[in-house]
């Protein structure tokens, strides 16, 4: 802290806001409790090795933030800043991310007889997909933290999304992919400087390898989970779903999983929008978690009932990111969809093309294979009535179809 | 009496970390840092599960698993064996599975799930 009558007054006033600009009071494991400090940098929790989650003085946000002013602000992630985990604003590396389109998608309703369907169309973010919200929050964290070099496996997107961001902030990037990541994903890396290695294997034979380099030549691991922040920037969707629907969340929200970054972030962000008394009522949706068949570790361990996922073994899907044998946060995405009352859902390669194609004819909407997912799985929920058809249902397409024209997928 | 998991693994932070996580519970954790040392205290020594890394410094963990499977000594047909490995190579877990462990984790080893895991092979109670 710096001492009252030592520095000027415009020290001072930068100083208070500085001090006010973000209201993250701490970082606290997910699994056991013990808390750390925001000031350094952490991984995961070395005592029970779960996830940190930030903590924010949720009670000064509510004295202190309007959420009615936020909606003026410059359009972008960043505008939720009191609820972010950057301190300095200098930090905040910004490509344009966050504050997608919720559009509503009259053709579907009418096929699907539905009344209210919604898509939140994560693929104007910058590089493409909803991981650039991810990466910003990580990124401008890891630099305002002093880290130089960061390192990421990834089964795609979020390789060129922390490319873009390392890029843009002046940090070294290293990248393990699978070998048949989209080929935009290992291009748009390389153009933005980042290292690419490309892993004989699955996104967990690269997260071993990474980890193990990142050990070895003290990297930052920027892996899912594996570090606080990028559930921060990712939680940013449910700020811009609640404020989309005046305050109100909607009934179901139907998100493809692979690490489970968004559907935990979007759940913390709900919580902390209640603490701070956001919400017009405490109405929470049902989140459904959407996998694909060939791997599908959530679907399992939910229908067991479990609260971590086995390992699956022999992955494969076409949705790359859904290539997941298991998450790092696999408790907290089973617990939030416990706690939400709602379900998960494994879809076949061939529901998921054929979904993809139907957004793209009735609605103009090319998604990617994870956010054609949701549509399949809306179907199958539908058969299963699942739903009511007056429920305001909201698909996350997570990414743009035009990132797996190798896949051939149209 | 408290029931006795053999830990075979050469990295001793992860030895600290699982033996401070597992005798909290009540376990007794017998130790062992390589595969062939590993293999000889199973047989010598009473044991109710098994964790094994796969990176060991003489034989892979595969191996291990295939000697307890194939040992003279019958209770090594059945003990649980539970793989834990950071391993950077394709098919590990279908590997570990085929070679006889009972459950893959990957590592970083999330302790409450570590818990889990053998509490439901040997209750504590």
């Amino acid at each position: 802290m710096m001492p009252i009558g030592n520095g000027t007054h415009s020290q001072w006033a930068s100083f208070v806001k500085a001090m006010t600009f973000s209201h993250l009071s701490h970082l606290q494991c997910s699994g056991c409790g013990k808390e750390y400090a925001h000031q350094e940098i952490h991984t995961f929790c070395p005592d029970c090795q779960s996830p940190l989650l930030s903590i924010y003085d949720l009670d000064r946000a509510r004295q202190e933030t309007d959420r009615d002013e936020i909606s003026h602000r410059r359009k972008g992630m960043w505008r939720w800043h009191e609820v972010l985990p950057v301190i300095h604003p200098e930090n905040q590396i910004f490509l344009g991310e966050g504050d997608t389109p919720l559009l509503s998608l009259p053709h579907l309703e009418e096929q699907l007889g539905l009344s209210r369907l919604y898509v939140k169309d994560e693929s104007s973010n910058p590089t493409g997909s909803f991981k650039a919200r991810g990466l910003a929050a990580a990124i401008s964290k890891a630099k305002e933290l002093g880290v130089e070099k960061v390192i990421i496996p990834t089964a795609g997107n979020a390789g060129g999304a922390m490319a873009a961001y390392a890029a843009r902030a002046g940090l070294e990037a290293y990248i393990f992919m699978p070998k048949d990541t989209p080929f935009a994903n290992i291009e748009e890396s390389r153009m933005a400087g980042a290292e690419v290695v490309l892993v004989d294997g699955l996104i967990s034979d690269a997260a071993g390898m990474a980890g193990e380099k990142a050990r070895a030549e003290g990297w930052f691991d920027v892996s899912t989970f594996k570090e606080p922040y990028r559930v921060e920037g990712k939680k940013v969707m449910g700020y811009e779903l609640a404020e989309a629907f005046h305050w109100q969340l909607p009934d179901v929200i139907i998100y493809p999983t692979g690490g489970g970054t968004g559907l935990v972030g979007m759940w913390k962000a709900f919580e902390e929008m209640e603490k701070v008394g956001w919400l017009e009522n405490t109405k929470r949706p049902r989140m459904v978690s959407v996998q694909a068949d060939g791997c599908a570790p959530v679907v399992k361990a939910f229908e067991a009932k479990a609260s971590f996922c086995d390992f699956w073994t022999n992955a494969h899907t076409i949705a790359s990111g859904l290539r997941v044998p298991k998450s790092f946060a696999d408790h907290l995405i089973l617990e939030d969809i416990y706690e939400s009352n709602g379900t998960a859902i494994a879809v076949s390669d061939e529901a998921i093309l054929e979904s993809q194609k139907q957004l793209a004819k009735a609605e103009g909407i090319f998604a990617a294979p994870e956010g054609a997912a949701t549509l399949a799985a809306l179907k199958e929920l539908i058969k299963q009535n699942w739903l009511h058809a007056d429920e305001q249902i909201v698909l996350f397409n997570t990414g743009s179809g035009l990132k797996y024209l190798d896949y051939g997928s149209v | 009496m408290a029931h006795n998991i053999l830990y075979i693994e050469d990295n001793p932070d992860n030895m600290m970390l699982v033996q401070r996580a597992l005798e909290s519970r009540g376990y007794h954790l017998l130790k062992a840092m390589k595969g062939e040392d590993g293999v000889a205290k199973a047989e010598s020594e009473q044991v109710d599960l098994i964790l094994l890394d796969i990176n060991l410094p003489d034989i892979d963990g595969y191996e291990v698993a295939r000697r307890l499977r194939a040992s003279s000594k019958r209770e090594l047909k059945s003990v649980p064996i539970i793989a834990v490995t950071a391993n950077a190579l394709k098919g590990d877990a279908e590997k570990a599975l085929d070679a006889g462990c009972d459950v893959y984790m990957s590592k970083p080893i999330n302790i409450r799930e570590l818990w889990a895991r053998v509490e439901a092979f040997v209750p504590t109670s």
